[in-house]
């Protein structure tokens, strides 16, 4: 490895004798030096880091003109191509080289469709490599079962997984938070909507008893109870019956909506019985008391202990 | 029925044949490599080492490699270029990968073959490791990768050198004790704004048996990034390893330290004397419109 000082030299002897502030000449006197082992001085002093230099994709700058010093030996690059490649006939399953042809040119700023044209470029030649080693009858894909060490750690992919995971979450809650928005909005909507029907159907209703009232007086209050079904017009001509809507733990007649019960339940059992208060006197007999129906018990009532206590029961046998 | 038969025989005889003519081919081949035997073996090893005070960064990015090579071995932080032929004949290897940290923020690779060979110097940048949480891919470790370059390689002299010399030292030797046998990732190595840029994919594909796979499954093949990354530059090819006749120079190569230079020259000097200038006038126009008063005390000591 004889480094050939001669040429240099003269080379930089040349630089010298011309006192050319070149910078095209400095640029290859520097890395020259460089080559030698000679710590590259610098001529200034401070040397801040330039943003723009050491950024993303090769930040530092490009000569616009090429340096016609620049050394090309073809020739040169050839023989040694020769010596060191490996023979011709060498089968593909050493070498494992694809070529691919990119068609088109990419910008290096452009990062996604450069990352894209890398990424084509990969999964083109692997499509290609694994035709060609399907044909070779050689086993090529890792089995599911097959356990062995990855080149990263499982704590690595451990972190890596939870990071994708928290952004899906992320990406969820919004998606839920802005569904629930919308929701909001439209059940808003709906819900005036809906009040606004039943004040339209309470004023039709209250129309209509009107102008019954008006037809009796015009036509001379016939008869006391014969001729009371006049076209009064409920909605669906279930006026007398019961709504459905049975609800366990709250009697039939209770004037306070249930609401009373909710609290009293939490307490000891028969409490709410033995209440004396003015409240619950009124609520047992005020208005005209309770109306009938005292059994009222459905399916899922009878079986309701939600106003028992456990351990409830005539015959308690303590264990010693 | 029987004529189909025969002709079905005749075809399977002669592709066994041409087999038999080609390794009978490579057996009269010797070549520099073959150490035993007639066929051609691959006894690539490459030695990867750093300079002293590297960066955390191209730290993790050697290590990275040489978790990517099986057939490569690691060496202790060297002070000098000079004994690098030396270190790597002293190890039996017969490449280097050799990383040169300049300031603590430049990043030289130098690719070499080492007894004789060429050697390539490289200027890195945009480098990401492999520890980086979003490249989520994963592979086998000393598994052998598949190789994929841009044709653009093949289009000129120094590139087709490059492309050579990449392949022998990131290919791993087929028989290679510690290699696994399965084929799970790919080296993506393009030529972009005639710089080199290196992927590593892992290549995901749903499959059931090991040697066969089947059309749907090659469509809907995913690669998933490994990681590392870098971008290449070459600066220089030379004839020997680590120095000898330069083969080729970048004609457009700024070496960063030339970028700061002239960019802190030109923030200095830019329009200092203009500046200087302005300065004075406004200095001149303020004491004009606001006269200073008169000091009182100006002449206490006058006599004195």
């Amino acid at each position: 490895m004889v480094v050939h000082k001669g040429r240099k030299a003269s080379v930089k002897e040349a630089v010298k004798n011309d006192v050319v502030e070149d910078l095209d000449v400095e640029v290859s006197d520097q890395d020259e030096e460089s080559e030698d082992d000679v710590e590259v001085s610098d001529q200034d002093e401070e040397s801040e880091d330039d943003a723009e230099e050491s950024g993303e994709d090769d930040g530092d700058v490009k000569l616009s003109v090429p340096q016609e010093k620049a050394v090309y030996d073809r020739a040169g690059l050839l023989d040694k191509l020769g010596n060191v490649s490996w023979p011709e006939n060498v089968d593909w399953i050493h070498k494992l080289t694809l070529d691919y042809s990119q068609e088109k040119e990419v910008d290096v700023n452009d990062d996604l469709n450069r990352e894209l044209s890398f990424y084509t470029q990969a999964l083109d030649s692997t499509r290609e490599a694994f035709m060609k080693l399907e044909s070779m009858n050689i086993p090529f894909l890792r089995p599911t079962d097959y356990y062995a060490e990855m080149v990263k750690s499982d704590h690595h992919m451990e972190k890596v997984r939870g990071r994708l995971l928290a952004e899906k979450r992320r990406i969820e809650e919004a998606e839920e938070r802005r569904k629930a928005r919308e929701n909001k909005k439209m059940s808003k909507a709906v819900q005036a909507q809906k009040q606004k029907e039943r004040a339209k159907e309470k004023k039709n209703e209250i129309e209509s008893v009107k102008k019954w009232r008006k037809q009796r007086q015009q036509s001379g209050f016939p008869g006391n109870g014969k001729a009371f079904d006049i076209g009064l017009s409920f909605e669906d001509g279930n006026t007398f019956e019961r709504s459905n809507k049975k609800r366990p733990g709250v009697h039939p007649g209770d004037r306070s909506g249930g609401k009373a019960r909710q609290g009293a339940g939490r307490g000891k059992p028969g409490a709410d019985k033995k209440r004396k208060g003015r409240e619950f006197k009124e609520s047992k007999y005020g208005f005209g008391g309770r109306k009938g129906m005292k059994k009222q018990n459905t399916a899922e009532t009878t079986n309701d202990m939600r106003d028992f206590s456990k351990g409830f029961s005539k015959n308690k046998k303590k264990k010693t | 029925m029987g004529k189909k038969r025969k002709h079905v025989e005749t075809v399977t005889e002669i592709p066994k044949q041409e087999d038999k003519e080609v390794v009978v081919e490579e057996e009269a081949k010797h070549n520099n490599e073959t150490h035993s035997g007639p066929i051609f073996r691959n006894k690539e090893k490459v030695l990867v080492t750093c300079s002293r005070r590297i960066n955390f960064r191209y730290r993790h990015l050697m290590l990275n490699l040489v978790s990517l090579l099986p057939h490569c071995k690691k060496e202790n932080k060297v002070e000098s270029k000079a004994a690098l032929n030396e270190l790597v004949e002293l190890r039996s290897c017969s490449s280097c990968l050799f990383f040169e940290s300049r300031k603590e923020t430049d990043l030289y690779l130098w690719m070499a073959k080492c007894p004789t060979g060429p050697s390539v110097k490289f200027i890195v940048n945009a480098v990401h490791t492999m520890e980086e949480l979003k490249l989520t891919g994963n592979h086998l470790t000393n598994s052998r990768p598949l190789l994929t370059f841009s044709t653009s390689f093949g289009k000129d002299a120094h590139w087709r050198l490059l492309k050579e010399m990449i392949t022998q030292i990131f290919g791993t030797p087929k028989d290679y004790r510690r290699t696994k046998p399965y084929y799970d990732h790919v080296f993506a190595f393009s030529i972009v704004d005639d710089h080199i840029w290196f992927r590593n994919y892992q290549i995901s594909c749903s499959h059931t048996e090991a040697d066969k796979i089947d059309r749907e499954g090659l469509d809907k093949m995913t690669l998933v990034e490994v990681g590392p990354r870098f971008c290449l530059n070459p600066i220089k090819v030379f004839g020997g390893s680590f120095g000898g006749q330069t083969l080729y120079e970048n004609p457009f190569y700024v070496s960063p330290n030339q970028v700061r230079i002239r960019s802190l020259d030109k923030k200095k000097k830019a329009g200092k004397y203009a500046k200087k200038v302005k300065a004075k006038i406004r200095r001149k126009m303020q004491e004009l419109s606001k006269p200073m008063e008169e000091d009182e005390f100006a002449d206490t000591w006058q006599d004195q």
